[in-house]
């Protein structure tokens, strides 16, 4: 009777896991594959002229390094919050902590047009603003503004977790042993906080890198000026290029790819450091 | 028993199938169905008018009724939609170019330039819009180059009916300086074309974004088609408008999708319905809603509401389509260019 019930674990498992592997075959390797033999297709040296061509390669910049400065800060901000949320009480907790999802649920445009009302040149903060030469919307403040606000859980919710899993003891001891509070922080938390903080930015950036429907409505979309990657894909869809459009994508999707890679090796490098 | 059951069983069931198969049959020979994939900026003219009109003028000629699937998006989206299996009888788009997609993909086989009007069903001219009292005094192409002007239109790769804003910046330069030395001038065109659009703010992906950007405040000038304009000041907005001297003729094309209406079997509703389109009464609601007509007694009625400009050009002095893909939005093209030049500062 046990080996029975055993073996049909085991044959649930084979099941289990074939099933689970057709499911992300079709719904994820499928199309990414198609893109990049789509792409490839063509040919490499029609692909890295079209990855080269000066707006493309614009886009491109623009797109990468909006999304490193919203990775910085948002590495910040998001332990910040995870900090306040896990070590300190207040009234409405339970609010914000709900709260903080909330930019997953909204559609991204509506995010854009928000953005575009509160700090466009028209509104007041815009005005105030271009008084003083600051632009927001229609520059790259605005389209990293609108990357903070769709990706703003992930670092939140992936350090969270840990951070509650996190021991206090160790800092109390590190107290005792004469440690003044930020060099506890920066020595004994942030190491076990790491490998999730990395989890969390990595992800934000792989959605950043794709982000459309907000961007595309703070951008300005300026080629060679506002225009991001995604926006400048859109365009040569719209204008029968396909190939140009999959030549760009195909950039994103082996920049993605290497930093979830790279994620990966990270996090295997702080389970072995932290054991 | 159980024989009796299933006797009965199966008569109820013959009787149900020959009840739907009536039913299907006498609905079949009355309703036809077409279905419409056109572009936005018409929906109005078509909704209300034209296809009201003509359901009447079917019912009386032929007794059937018709009924119409509308499919509204930005013209090239729709050329591909129908390129990619969107069964649409008729199709309307607001460029020559994105029918001329379709036809490519072997699903237009008749000559659709053939028939009135080459094929052309409506009418409009660019035009510039600016703030109630104009402050920033904008009667030009000219006056969108001066500093400090702040200038929308859509993006040309993006929106395909943007093109024709920026085919109209560019064939003006070339009307202009044709008109001072006896030569168009690309150099001269180019310089134009350049100049305005570095006093470009914001380009959205399509030209109903733009003119919204523009309500929201944004911009003190904006390019447009005149009957995008139009249409929002019967919807009782502000925003005034001016033709420059100096524009291009837009033409929507309107055809048949053989394809499609041959594996419908709604070739003959679907030929009288682009005829309709091109009769007086439907020309008439084409004008009301802001387009100009194209067939010339209508066009004659309404030629206070639509002053032809003094230097009007249309597609063909650019040389076509064809070549308006390559030379001014291909690789090496103007456009192109121009965005490189500015960004580079040379």
């Amino acid at each position: 009777m046990k080996t029975l019930s055993n073996s049909g674990v085991l044959g649930g498992d084979v099941l289990l896991k074939t099933a689970v592997f057709s499911y992300v075959g079709i719904l994820v390797i499928l199309p990414i594959l198609y893109v990049s033999f789509q792409a490839l297709g063509q040919g490499f040296g029609k692909v890295w002229a079209d990855i080269l061509q000066p707006s493309a390669l614009f886009s491109l910049k623009l797109t990468f390094f909006s999304a490193i400065g919203m990775a910085v800060i948002n590495a910040i901000t998001g332990v910040a919050m995870a900090w306040v949320m896990v070590r300190h009480n207040f009234p409405g907790k339970p609010i914000i902590n709900s709260l903080i999802d909330l930019p997953f649920a909204l559609p991204t445009n509506v995010t854009g047009l928000m953005l575009v009302i509160l700090y466009g040149p028209v509104s007041l903060l815009g005005k105030f603003l271009k008084i003083r030469g600051i632009e927001i919307i229609y520059a790259q403040p605005g389209i990293i503004l609108a990357l903070l606000f769709v990706t703003f859980p992930f670092v939140v919710r992936s350090v969270q977790p840990v951070l509650m899993e996190l021991d206090k003891d160790i800092e109390e001891a590190a107290a005792t042993l004469g440690a003044r509070k930020f060099t506890t922080f920066r020595k004994v938390i942030l190491p076990h906080l790491m490998p999730s903080i990395l989890t969390g930015v990595a992800l934000a950036f792989s959605r950043a890198l794709g982000e459309f429907g907000s961007v595309v409505v703070v951008a300005g979309n300026i080629p060679m000026k506002t225009q991001v990657a995604p926006v400048f894909i859109y365009g040569e869809i719209e204008s029968y290029n396909p190939r140009g459009a999959l030549a760009v994508s195909l950039v994103l999707l082996i920049a993605s790819l290497l930093i979830l890679m790279l994620l990966n090796v990270l996090q295997k490098w702080g389970r072995e450091r932290g054991t | 028993m159980k024989a009796r059951f299933i006797n009965s069983l199966f008569r109820t069931v013959l009787v149900v199938a020959l009840t739907l198969f009536i039913v299907n049959v006498a609905f079949s020979q009355k309703e036809r169905t077409l279905i419409l994939g056109a572009y936005t900026v018409p929906k109005e003219a078509y909704e209300k008018e034209v296809i009201p009109a003509f359901q009447v003028y079917w019912k009386q000629k032929t007794g059937e009724v018709v009924k119409f699937e509308e499919s509204y998006v930005a013209s090239g989206a729709q050329a591909r939609a129908i390129i990619g299996g969107l069964e649409a009888d008729v199709a309307a788009l607001s460029l020559e170019g994105d029918l001329q997609k379709v036809v490519e993909a072997g699903l237009i086989t008749h000559d659709w330039k053939s028939g009135p009007n080459k094929g052309m069903v409506t009418r409009s001219v660019v035009a510039i819009g600016y703030r109630p009292g104009n402050p920033k005094n904008i009667w030009d192409w000219d006056d969108l180059t001066k500093p400090g002007i702040e200038v929308l239109y859509p993006n040309p790769k993006t929106s395909g009916g943007a093109m024709w804003d920026v085919n109209a910046i560019y064939g003006a330069g070339l009307m202009i300086s044709e008109m001072k030395t006896g030569k168009p001038d690309p150099a001269y065109a180019e310089n134009l074309l350049m100049a305005v659009q570095k006093n470009v703010k914001v380009m959205d992906k399509s030209g109903r974004e733009s003119v919204s950007t523009f309500e929201r405040g944004i911009g003190d000038a904006l390019v447009t088609y005149e009957n995008e304009i139009l249409l929002r000041q019967m919807e009782g907005k502000d925003l005034p408008f001016v033709v420059p001297k100096a524009t291009i003729l837009i033409e929507n094309p309107t055809a048949i999708v053989d394809k499609y209406v041959d594996k419908h079997g709604t070739r003959e509703v679907a030929e009288a319905f682009v005829e309709f389109c091109f009769n007086e009464q439907s020309q008439r609601a084409f004008a009301k809603y802001g387009f100009r007509p194209v067939v010339p007694k209508i066009a004659e009625e309404f030629k206070d509401k639509y002053p032809v400009p003094e230097m009007l050009f249309d597609i063909n002095y650019l040389g076509g389509w064809g070549e308006v893909e390559k030379t001014i939005y291909g690789a090496d093209g103007v456009w192109t260019r121009i965005v490189e030049r500015i960004a580079t500062g040379k």
